[in-house]
């Protein structure tokens, strides 16, 4: 009878492991599933600038926002990230790196490895971006100084460091589905929808998120504390953002002024150094995009600390 | 007796006016900062969209505000406002203390451009071509040095 039992159990956690093993397997772009292409290094510009790619990559502490070495600490409750070098180095970069590698990485959040990546890197947002747009990104990143050197490898404490889990964080929270335009609206709003929720993902920060670390879907836009640890994101569903006009939304993302002539702090101050490279028709799309957000209430924010 | 009040008033006086100072440091900052921010949200920002018509008058008036902040940040954060208590949302960072030096560079920077500004801008174009440059400085500064409360 004990032995039975044990058998059963057996057989139950073999089928449980596999359930798991099946679930986690990291999903790649095979190279002969991308038909002949000519990539527009043009548009890689476009989709390097909407993607704030140079906001983690870039070498902190120096002002050349394309040398791509990476190196930045992005902290987070499961531990602390260091951006990888995403240069056309050979060795510390992705200058070894077949394109469809690279549209694994980009859009499936999979390493040339094989491993998954950690959702630091937006993949769940970048996943619903067109694959013309990250080949046109791969051939731009190769027209870039290469930048020797290899970034320290992430501080993610257990069980957060197994990579495989990462893949039922996949299945729970990245939707992976090509970006379906909504007839209903102009091809600026969708324009704008494609940017705010693919490349430039604005929820990553701007939403709460469960102590999974995936988006509360119901309050995406509503802003929440701020997942590098200190302050507040803000809201930017119409709740708060009301009283700007579309307008004033793009002035922001070109200038970093808000209305009230106050300047983006943070890492927005970051995300500005990207959008204002951006042309004024893109910054306009997001920016009518981002008024037809309705109005969402955010999670509650804290009273502020009595900090003298 | 009477030599120890004279001490012990003294020194309650004296503690008195050294935070009545603080807070007068305190407010001066917050002030100058609120009057910076009205004037790039509502005098050159509007000109800037075509909400408003140019006004080379309060485009100067704005621009000689700006010039006196820059003259008035390299003391605005005396080391007494250290632990002061900011009401608002914002705080000065600690770096501006740490990071003297880096501070200055910046105060530095944001005072060249700001006289460049009032030396170039005539009319609508120029306003257009200087503005973004006086609030990437604003902008700059407070992303190292000024602390947003969560």
């Amino acid at each position: 009878m004990l032995r039975r039992i044990f058998l059963a159990l057996v057989v139950a956690a073999a089928i449980g492991g596999g359930i798991f093993w099946w679930l986690t397997i990291p999903a790649t772009t095979v190279a002969n599933s991308l038909p002949a292409y000519t990539p527009d290094t043009a548009n890689g510009l476009t989709t390097f600038n909407a993607g704030g790619c140079s906001s983690c990559h870039a070498v902190p502490g120096q002002p050349d926002r394309l040398k791509l070495g990476g190196g930045l600490p992005i902290p987070s409750p499961f531990g602390t990230f260091h951006s990888p070098n995403i240069s056309p180095d050979p060795t510390d970069g992705i200058g070894r790196w077949t394109e469809a590698e690279f549209v694994s990485a980009v859009l499936e959040g999979t390493a040339p490895s094989g491993a998954h990546y950690f959702p630091a890197f937006p993949y769940a947002s970048y996943g619903i971006a067109r694959v013309e747009d990250v080949r046109d990104l791969f051939a731009y990143l190769k027209t870039l100084a290469p930048v020797p050197g290899k970034v320290r490898d992430h501080d993610v404490p257990f069980p957060f460091n197994i990579r495989r889990n990462v893949g039922i964080w996949k299945f729970l929270f990245m939707d992976g589905t090509p970006f379906r335009p909504d007839p209903a609206r102009s091809a600026q709003w969708n324009r704008g929808a494609y940017l705010v929720n693919g490349f430039g993902h604005c929820a990553e920060c701007h939403s709460p998120r469960n102590f999974l670390g995936g988006i509360v879907t119901a309050q995406r836009f509503a802003g929440g504390p701020n997942p590098e640890g200190e302050g507040w994101v803000p809201n930017i569903t119409q709740k708060r953002l009301g009283e700007w006009s579309a307008k004033d939304i793009a002035f922001f993302l070109e200038t970093g002024q808000t209305p009230e002539g106050d300047t983006a702090g943070g890492s927005m101050a970051r995300v500005i150094r990207n959008t204002s490279q951006l042309s004024s028709e893109d910054r306009a799309a997001m920016a009518e995009y981002i008024k037809s957000l309705p109005p969402v209430e955010g999670p509650p924010r804290p009273t502020r600390a009595a900090k003298s | 007796m009477m030599m120890r009040t004279v001490i012990v008033v003294g020194t309650l006086l004296l503690g008195a006016g050294a935070v009545l100072a603080q807070q007068d440091a305190v407010k001066l900052a917050q002030d100058t900062m609120k009057a910076n921010g009205r004037n790039m949200g509502t005098v050159l920002g509007p000109m800037v969209k075509g909400e408003k018509p140019y006004d080379q008058a309060a485009v100067d008036a704005a621009l000689n505000q700006f010039d006196d902040t820059a003259k008035k940040l390299p003391t605005m954060f005396p080391a007494s406002v250290k632990n002061a208590k900011w009401e608002g949302d914002f705080s000065p960072s600690p770096k501006i203390w740490d990071d003297k030096a880096g501070y200055d560079a910046k105060v530095a920077s944001f005072a060249k451009v700001v006289s460049e500004a009032k030396a170039k801008v005539k009319d609508l174009d120029s306003l257009k071509a200087n503005f973004p440059g006086i609030g990437r400085e604003c902008g700059a500064c407070h992303e190292t040095y000024r602390l947003k409360k969560g």
